[in-house]
């Protein structure tokens, strides 16, 4: 790990300022930067840490609950209200990590965690995503846990995060914040595929901070679910999980939602599934068929093209499982 | 910069390659020449791309040796300070070329391959990589190509202070001091054990604030104002209830994991989340066992649970 | 009184769950300087330019070796066992195998060796890499490196036993590259005063690694001192020094104080060994009535290019099962690899594997049921050696697990046995280890205070040594258990062997013993006890040559398959197993559902990969080497069966470490084909391989 300063700003306005200053890196949970700093793949010269901030509340309003960015990932998956109205993000965090890590993981930190992809992170390897221009030795290499759709020649590298696939499904938005304003995203255009230029994984930009994320509380979000497929049973990332929300009223779908993780560079929403699903009776017939439209732009690699097909009956289990909730 | 690139074209160079090496050049400082077949070109940051005529090529060939698919680094004089020779330099490869000499360069050695890897300028999501302040710092139009002085700050100690196990404990440390370093090299309490150090095992668990966390991924300086527990102040003077059971279980061999296990099982057990047993393994799946003796750790747990430890 | 055969609480244990037991890195040694190794980038070449002085610079930094100016030192020479094998030792500019060591840095806190060492620039001159057996096959031939038997062996004539048989299976059988990664990564402190060093190492050997750092530095053994208390697990990639250890004692020369070196997780996968992929080839042949007419097993193992090991998987299957018709061999093929070690019951857990399953598919060949067929062919003699087994209660445990596992319930189907979306399946396999031992010595004293001190220069793993041994003394010398207290892990304490092939019960134990009743001998002869009375034993092993030594056990396993996601889980385990006097039930309970652990991990989940262009390890740390998590592990029951052996040694015990890992990857592969109908002959059996 490189020598580096070490602030703790006790306001909003002197986080953003020293945010601000050329090689500053935020630490909120720490499970990501201080990961990839001791393997020296980030070197940051100066390390702010939030966690003075009062930035961890999780409000439930009206229409939405807004997670606190430095909320811990902890706090939200237990959160009583989250667990009632938002199931599939609940079941998701579960799902990721270890009860150590989730207690000190943040809703912003879990945002931006960076990818497993072991190239990346041995430091000597050709990565476009972390020495830009050097190749992808990925591609050619061992790509089990990498994604099949999303990719590009440069980076085929997978989005590692749970929390982020229920997100995409739930419609969730970002709010972030910048000495020159306040601004949102929504999350399903807030990380961005790699392309040419895998070094960039969102649209946050230099200087900027997330202030919360913010999921819509509707009764379609209280209907969803979350699977995941992994090599054990715990304490693993995803080959393939699924998050589903499914409106369904008198054993017909009025209105679905499906995001992919473990298969794509970014939280991979899936249009063409929802849209074969509305209007349909709620049966596994219907399930299985949708889910077969899932991918359809997938591009593997030898060692994860059964990830296309795991991952369709992911989707297919999880609508099962929402949908025999719903009866 | 000089780049020998037999077979580069302009036309060839696609609006992302010419931006991706303009960013490159910027962060340098550095201005590049691409020295073709038989023409040659040079690229500045903030500039179109300019022919400097066959015989500016000519002349670059012959001054250095007629090399073929390197890219050099030159001083003031023109002198080569360091060279990358790599098997073709085009269009894909340049930007590669660029970076592997540009390492070589601020890492003052020749060489074809860093250890280290490119220490590129990276925006990424917010966690803002910076090459070294010499690129930055640098304004973009000074032509100087030297290697300015390391960004990062030399190592500074700074005043930390731990609570841990109910004592404040003063230290004087680098921020980048991990907690579990703190504990195990500086502080004499080496019951944490370092079995990854990357998050990825659990051995390390320690209390802070009463929560089950990993202290390889805190930093010492991060841990600062709240109490810490780690297993050498779990009992207060007498067993707790779990470490008496996993005595009484055998919910232990080698006993390398075994701080981890116990401190995260008695705050799953405080967190009111170690239900049924699936629960219980569930919950307990961030404390890996080499030595197998989960079937003992989930009796150890329902025992000291239920009250009872035997 | 007898303290033996009671399951009293591990003696060790308090210590470990408050913290304050020391392994080897928790060593407060004053002055410590930290190390840190660099490793190669690349598979196979040599180092055309190293670059070390901005290390030089860093800030801390007390010194950075290289094969440009590290001290010369003995690394070994081909030829030698294990314990003499080639070390990387910064000798020459040669890389033999990725992330090999070729630097090593030192400085006063670990934080600035780290840092500087990503600071050292290489420059490679790379060539082609043979990374996988597969890459190579033709080049197999038959090593010399064997240990425990020959390469290859027969009995009678396989082919016209397969030519006489009614039903035949033929197959091939792989287990993967693995690795032992204990909890505790190796460590080493190494101190010198004056031209004696101490090191304070993580080892299942502390003699081996005195005996090998005497020879790397051309010192006295007498000038060397190994000290381990608490081994934090080996599984046998502690059992005999690696290159990390000379290096940690190399640096503390140079920089002429202590120096701590604490090899890296991502380490753990290159630098001390592993198990090798194995490609075995098996063939049965039984008549109608399922008697075997002819077993073929031939195994191939991958080693480095210069050291040879043979990870011997057929040997168990040479004395399984009476048929008079058997082969085996053993061939190796050299890649740009480290060299393999063993790992916990090397040969019999990847060899298990292929037989066991091998048979499972004999069975449903010939239609008779899988522990039927088992019984069938029950050896009651050693067929290979034609000796008597020493002791043999295998047919008790296989009916005493099958009955409560509820063998008899099962459907002889594939594919019959269901729970929603979840095929079930049952399997079983047969369990076996040889029961080793080796001369040892140990120390006898009784103290004036009435209190006794038993000494072995023995290892505890988590073993249980502490606790068995303390035991033993208890029994041999009449006294209550709380009067004794057992030493262990100190090279100046009497020489014991290895805690390795699981003997070292079988091989202290009569030490203790012996020592033990030797000073009862002389306490019952004086009245005087002003001073301390000794007594010590160094054992003779008794002619092993007219017996057969083998544990035996029985695995029997439930799985249920997701049906459309192909996700296996264990959902109970029942095992028995006779491995003669159990010392202490509850430490040898942990170790067989350790031993099963295992079983499972190497069934479903672990495999270390290379990649194949330049050897790179790419599963280089626990996120993506899998081993089994608590959630992975359902109910396991053990049954002990009561087991007397009169000849395997002085005190009827046989080794339980390893026993527990072999057979549960096939009863597990076996239980896969029963829920559905897939064979998977390869290890490990993950979802992709049931998708289909």
């Amino acid at each position: 790990m490189n020598p580096f300063s070490y602030v703790r700003p006790t306001t909003e306005q002197d986080a953003l300022a020293a945010l601000a200053e050329p090689g500053s890196v935020a630490l909120a949970g720490g499970t990501t930067l201080v990961d990839l700093m001791r393997l020296e793949v980030m070197r940051p010269g100066k390390v702010v840490d939030l966690n003075g901030l009062p930035l961890a509340k999780i409000e439930t309003g009206a229409s939405s609950i807004k997670l606190g960015a430095l909320a811990t990932n902890t706090d939200v998956a237990y959160h009583p209200d989250v667990v009632a109205k938002l199931p599939a993000l609940a079941d998701a965090i579960r799902a990721g990590a270890s009860g150590q890590i989730r207690n000190m993981a943040s809703v912003s930190g879990n945002l931006l965690q960076r990818t497993r992809c072991t190239y990346f992170r041995d430091n000597v390897s050709p990565c476009n995503k972390r020495a830009p221009g050097t190749g992808c030795a990925a591609l050619e290499g061992f790509t089990r846990m990498h994604a099949v759709v999303g990719t590009s020649r440069d980076c085929i590298a997978a989005h590692p995060s749970d929390m982020c696939v229920a997100l995409a499904a739930l419609d969730a938005i970002v709010h972030l914040k910048s000495r020159a304003g306040e601004r949102t995203v929504k999350l399903v255009e807030f990380h961005t595929v790699p392309d040419d230029h895998p070094n960039v994984e969102s649209v946050l930009q230099p200087g900027e901070l997330v202030t919360a994320i913010e999921v819509p509380t509707t009764p379609l979000a209280a209907k969803s679910r979350y699977v995941k497929v992994r090599d054990r049973a715990s304490y693993a990332f995803a080959l393939a999980s699924a998050a589903v929300a499914l409106d369904v009223q008198g054993g017909s779908i009025k209105d679905a939602r499906v995001a992919l993780g473990g298969v794509g560079t970014k939280p991979w929403r899936e249009p063409a599934v929802e849209t074969a699903l509305v209007g349909k009776p709620a049966t596994p017939e219907t399930f299985t068929a949708a889910a077969q439209l899932a991918l359809a732009k997938a591009d593997p690699r030898p060692d994860n093209a059964f990830k296309v097909e795991l991952a369709r009956r992911v989707i297919a289990r999880t609508l099962a499982l929402v949908a025999g909730g719903a009866k | 910069m000089l780049a020998f690139a037999r077979d580069w074209l302009p036309p060839r160079a696609s609006d992302s390659e010419l931006r991706a090496l303009r960013s490159h050049l910027r962060g340098l400082g550095a201005e590049l020449v691409i020295v073709g077949a038989r023409q040659a070109w040079r690229l500045r940051p903030d500039d179109d791309l300019v022919a400097l005529g066959e015989l500016a090529a000519r002349e670059l060939h012959r001054d250095h040796g007629g090399r073929e698919d390197a890219v050099l680094v030159l001083d003031h004089d023109g002198s080569v300070m360091f060279e990358h020779r790599q098997l073709h330099v085009d269009h894909s490869t340049l930007l590669a070329g660029l970076t592997a000499a540009t390492e070589a360069m601020l890492s003052s050695a020749p060489m074809l391959f860093t250890r280290r890897g490119f220490v590129g300028t990276c925006v990424v999501s917010g966690f803002a990589a910076v090459v070294l302040a010499a690129c930055h710092q640098k304004e973009h139009h000074d032509p100087d190509p030297a290697p300015a002085a390391a960004p990062v700050p030399a190592p500074v100690e700074i005043d930390v202070v731990l609570d841990v196990n109910g004592t404040k404990r003063p230290l004087r440390i680098e921020p980048r001091v991990s907690l579990l370093d703190a504990l195990r090299e500086r502080l004499n309490l080496p019951g944490t054990k370092k079995g990854c150090d990357a998050g990825q095992c659990g051995a390390c668990t320690v209390h802070i604030d009463g929560k089950r966390v990993l202290s390889c991924l805190t930093l010492a300086a991060a841990a600062q104002g709240k109490p810490i527990t780690t297993i050498e102040g779990l009992g207060q003077g007498d067993l707790h209830p779990v470490q008496k059971a996993f005595i009484a279980h055998d919910a232990l061999q080698c006993g390398f994991c075994t701080p981890g296990q116990i401190m995260s099982a008695a705050a799953l057990i405080k967190e009111n989340r170690a239900t049924t047993d699936d629960e219980i393994r569930e919950q307990m799946s961030g404390n890996i066992c080499r030595c197998g003796a989960y079937p003992n750790i989930l009796a150890a747990i329902k025992a000291a649970r239920g009250g009872q430890t035997g | 009184m007898k303290s033996v055969g009671t399951p009293i609480d591990r003696i060790d244990a308090q210590k470990k769950v408050t913290g304050t037991a020391t392994y080897a890195a928790d060593t407060d040694v004053t002055k410590v300087a930290h190390a840190v190794i660099v490793t190669s980038a690349i598979g196979k070449g040599t180092i055309a330019g190293i670059e070390l002085a901005n290390a030089r610079k860093s800030p801390g930094v007390l010194a950075v070796l290289s094969h440009l100016d590290a001290p010369r030192v003995f690394a070994g020479k081909k030829g030698g066992g294990p314990g003499e094998r080639i070390l990387q030792l910064l000798q020459s500019d040669v890389i033999e195998y990725a992330d090999q060591p070729i630097a090593v840095v030192v400085a006063d806190t670990l934080e600035r060796a780290q840092h500087a060492a990503s600071s050292i620039a290489v420059r490679y001159a790379t060539e082609a890499t043979v990374a996988s057996i597969e890459q190579a096959l033709g080049s197999a031939f038959t090593s010399k490196a064997i240990v425990h038997g020959e390469s290859d062996s027969n009995r009678g004539n396989v082919a016209t036993g397969l030519g006489a048989a009614k039903f035949k299976i033929e197959a091939t059988y792989t287990t993967p590259n693995e690795n032992h990664n204990p909890m505790e990564p190796h460590a080493t402190i190494a101190v010198w005063h004056g031209d004696e060093l101490t090191v304070y190492d993580a080892t299942q050997g502390i003699f081996g690694v005195r005996n090998r750092m005497a020879e790397v530095f051309g010192i006295p053994k007498a000038k060397v001192r190994v000290i381990d208390q608490f081994v934090g697990g080996g599984f046998g990639c502690k059992g005999t020094p690696w290159s990390h250890v000379a290096l940690a004692a190399m640096a503390a020369k140079v920089v002429n104080r202590p120096v701590k070196l604490v090899v890296t997780r991502p380490q753990m996968f290159s630098l001390v060994g592993h198990r090798p992929h194995t490609i075995q080839n098996i063939a049965l042949g039984c008549d109608a009535e399922g008697k075997l007419t002819a077993i073929r097993h031939d195994v191939i193992n991958e080693t480095s290019r210069f050291d040879e090991f043979v990870e011997p998987s057929a040997l168990q299957t040479r004395m399984l099962y009476a048929s008079p018709n058997a082969s085996t061999s053993h061939k190796v093929v050299k890649i740009d690899a480290p060299t393999p070690t063993f790992m916990r019951a090397p040969g019999e857990s990847s060899g298990t594997f292929a037989i066991e399953s091998a048979m499972d598919e004999l069975a449903y060949a010939a239609k008779i049921d899988p522990l039927e067929l088992r019984m069938r062919n029950y050896a009651v003699t050693d067929p290979q050696m034609a000796k008597p087994f020493s002791s043999k209660s295998l047919d008790k445990c296989y009916r005493a697990a099958a009955d409560k596992f509820g063998w008899a319930k099962r459907k002889p189907q594939p594919r019959s046995m269901r729970d929603g979306h979840e095929l079930i399946g049952y399997g079983m396999a047969t369990a076996t280890y040889p029961a080793n031992q080796q001369p040892a010595s140990a120390k006898a004293t009784a103290k004036p205070d009435g209190t006794f001190l038993i000494q072995a220069g023995t290892q505890d793993l988590g073993t249980g040594t502490y606790t068995v041994m303390t035991q033993l003394a208890a029994d041999a010398l009449e006294v209550p258990i709380d009067k004794v207290r057992f030493e262990l892990g100190d090279s100046a304490l009497p020489e014991a062997p290895v805690s390795g092939g699981s003997m070292t019960v079988g091989s202290v134990g009569p030490a203790v013993v012996e020592a033990c009743t030797q000073l009862k001998a002389k306490l019952a002869a004086t009245t005087d006890r002003s001073k301390d009375i000794v007594a010590e034993v160094k054992t003779v092993l008794k002619d092993r040559d007219l017996y057969s030594f083998h544990s035996f056990g029985a695995d029997f396993v439930e799985v249920r398959v997701d049906e459309d996601l192909g996700i296996v889980r264990v959902a109970r385990v029942v095992a028995a197993f006779a491995a003669g006097k159990i010392l202490n039930p509850k430490t040898a309970n942990s170790q067989f559902v350790g031993g099963i652990v295992w079983g499972i991990g190497m069934a479903l989940e672990e495999e270390t990969v290379r990649d194949r262009r330049s050897g790179r390890i790419v599963t280089r740390d626990l996120a993506d080497y899998h081993v089994p998590v608590n959630a992975d592990i359902p109910a396991i029951e053990v049954i002990q069966i009561p087991e007397q052996d009169d000849h395997v040694n002085a005190i009827g015990t046989k080794g339980i470490g390893e026993i527990g890992i072999t057979g549960v990857a096939a009863a597990i592969a076996n239980a896969v084909f029963h829920a559905t109908g897939k064979r998977i002959r390869d290890l490990p059996i993950r979802l992709d391989k049931l998708l289909g």
